[in-house]
């Protein structure tokens, strides 16, 4: 006995859904175009807290442990490596070292895939993630987080290869009630770190307010 | 008449009961849809636009708006409540000057309104004269603001767009050795390619200028 397979119904659900589809396209679509967002106004401020640094590139963030880094720095510099504005190695999320008189110790980050170090900021969503942990860390009594943001674009990106990583860090810090400040950084202006002293620029303020 | 309904039921054909699944496929499939086209798009969702007002205020103080492009800066500097600072100064120098930087401030502001192309060729390289009279001016208005006793002060708000960075570098090593910039409030932000400048019908700023670079 032959069977029949009637086709209609199924091209009926299919042109059905194709058309609500279409539909809900064009209304996202008019609904997007009247939508404006107001710009955030945070405003730097003079703060008592100290700086917890903290580089956003290529989606992800890596914590400066700052005591490991002016460790190695320091024994880079004592063995002559570090001399003469010489990039290092720093032995840390493969980051790169350059010292320099106004600008202190500059951090390179050129490629960090493979990096332990280096935490995709999807990985904030996850309870036990490392990068959850050491964001939990910053006590926001006694510090804020100070974030170096690669404002380089990516391929086919329309963002800053560290913009959406550090908003999303941001916000997360936010709901902990721990300030933040941020400033961009590419190739040629680096993340450094310096005293005031050397530098009118190693001025490291809070700018987001940590309450909701 | 029992029997005989009963002998009639005897003798006809057998009726399966048949239900059409079609409708429930049909919604079924509808909803999946477009359920799954909502994720996909709130997913990719990120906002269009921003809404660069002209004013920009939290509390009392007033954004000085700079957007750092790659190819420069654009300035959107406020206005509306400084006419009413300048209603409270007595002294008609200093009125004539405030009123002389408002006439500066909207025509530059309507230049911007008024330019056809892409915003992105508006922008200008930061020059450090320019810089420096900028900082002068802000310094000058929150200074008679405060002789005032009027609740004004002018900030500059940095809105950062990818591969915007030199040029705001460039403004903050001015302002690091500037006096008239140690009382001026600084805030800045983050922008994406595609948020777009939209200051009262102004030209938008082309989605693919920050991804061409």
């Amino acid at each position: 006995m032959k069977q029949i397979i009637n086709v209609d119904s199924l091209t009926d659900i299919i042109s059905n859904s194709v058309g609500i589809l279409i539909i809900l396209a064009v209304v996202n679509l008019i609904h997007d175009n009247s939508k404006a967002y107001q710009l955030e106004i945070p405003i730097e401020h003079q703060s008592e807290l100290s700086p917890v640094f903290i580089i956003a590139k290529d989606d992800s963030l890596i914590l400066l442990d700052t005591d490991m880094i002016f460790t190695n720095a320091a024994m880079q510099a004592t063995d002559g490596a570090a001399g003469g504005k010489r990039i290092f190695p720093l032995e840390y999320g493969q980051l790169f070292g350059q010292i320099d008189d106004d600008h202190g110790i500059m951090f390179h980050a050129q490629d960090i895939e493979g990096s332990e170090d280096w935490h995709h900021f999807s990985t904030l969503e996850k309870n036990k993630s490392r990068l959850r942990q050491q964001l939990n860390k910053i006590d926001p009594k006694k510090q804020f987080a100070y974030f170096f943001v690669y404002d380089e674009v990516g391929e086919s990106n329309i963002s800053g290869s560290g913009f959406e990583s550090f908003r999303k860090a941001r916000e997360y810090l936010k709901s902990r009630h721990i300030k933040s400040g941020w400033k961009p950084v590419d190739s040629d202006n680096p993340a450094s770190i310096c005293d005031v002293s050397f530098s009118p620029l190693c001025k490291y303020l809070p700018s987001y307010l940590g309450s909701s | 008449m029992a029997n005989r309904a009963s002998r009639y039921a005897r003798y006809l054909p057998e009726q399966k009961l048949e239900i059409s699944l079609f409708p429930f496929l049909s919604i079924f499939l509808s909803v999946m849809g477009v359920l799954s086209f909502i994720n996909i798009l709130s997913s990719i969702h990120s906002p269009q636009k921003i809404e660069m007002a002209t004013e920009l205020e939290q509390g009392y103080k007033v954004a000085f708006q700079m957007f750092s492009l790659p190819d420069g800066i654009i300035i959107v500097p406020p206005v509306s409540r400084l006419k009413d600072l300048q209603k409270k100064v007595t002294d008609a120098d200093v009125r004539d000057e405030i009123a002389s930087i408002i006439v500066q401030r909207e025509q530059f502001i309507a230049n911007v309104k008024t330019y056809k192309g892409s915003l992105d060729d508006f922008a200008v390289a930061p020059d450090v004269d320019n810089i420096v009279a900028l900082l002068k001016e802000i310094r000058f208005v929150n200074e008679e603001a405060l002789k005032h006793n009027f609740l004004y002060e002018e900030f500059i708000l940095f809105g950062i767009y990818p591969n915007g960075g030199k040029a705001y570098h460039k403004v903050r090593d001015v302002m690091a050795y500037s006096e008239d910039a140690a009382s001026i409030s600084i805030g800045l932000e983050p922008l994406d390619a595609n948020w777009t400048l939209n200051i009262n019908g102004t030209p938008t700023l082309d989605s693919q200028q920050g991804v061409s670079q």
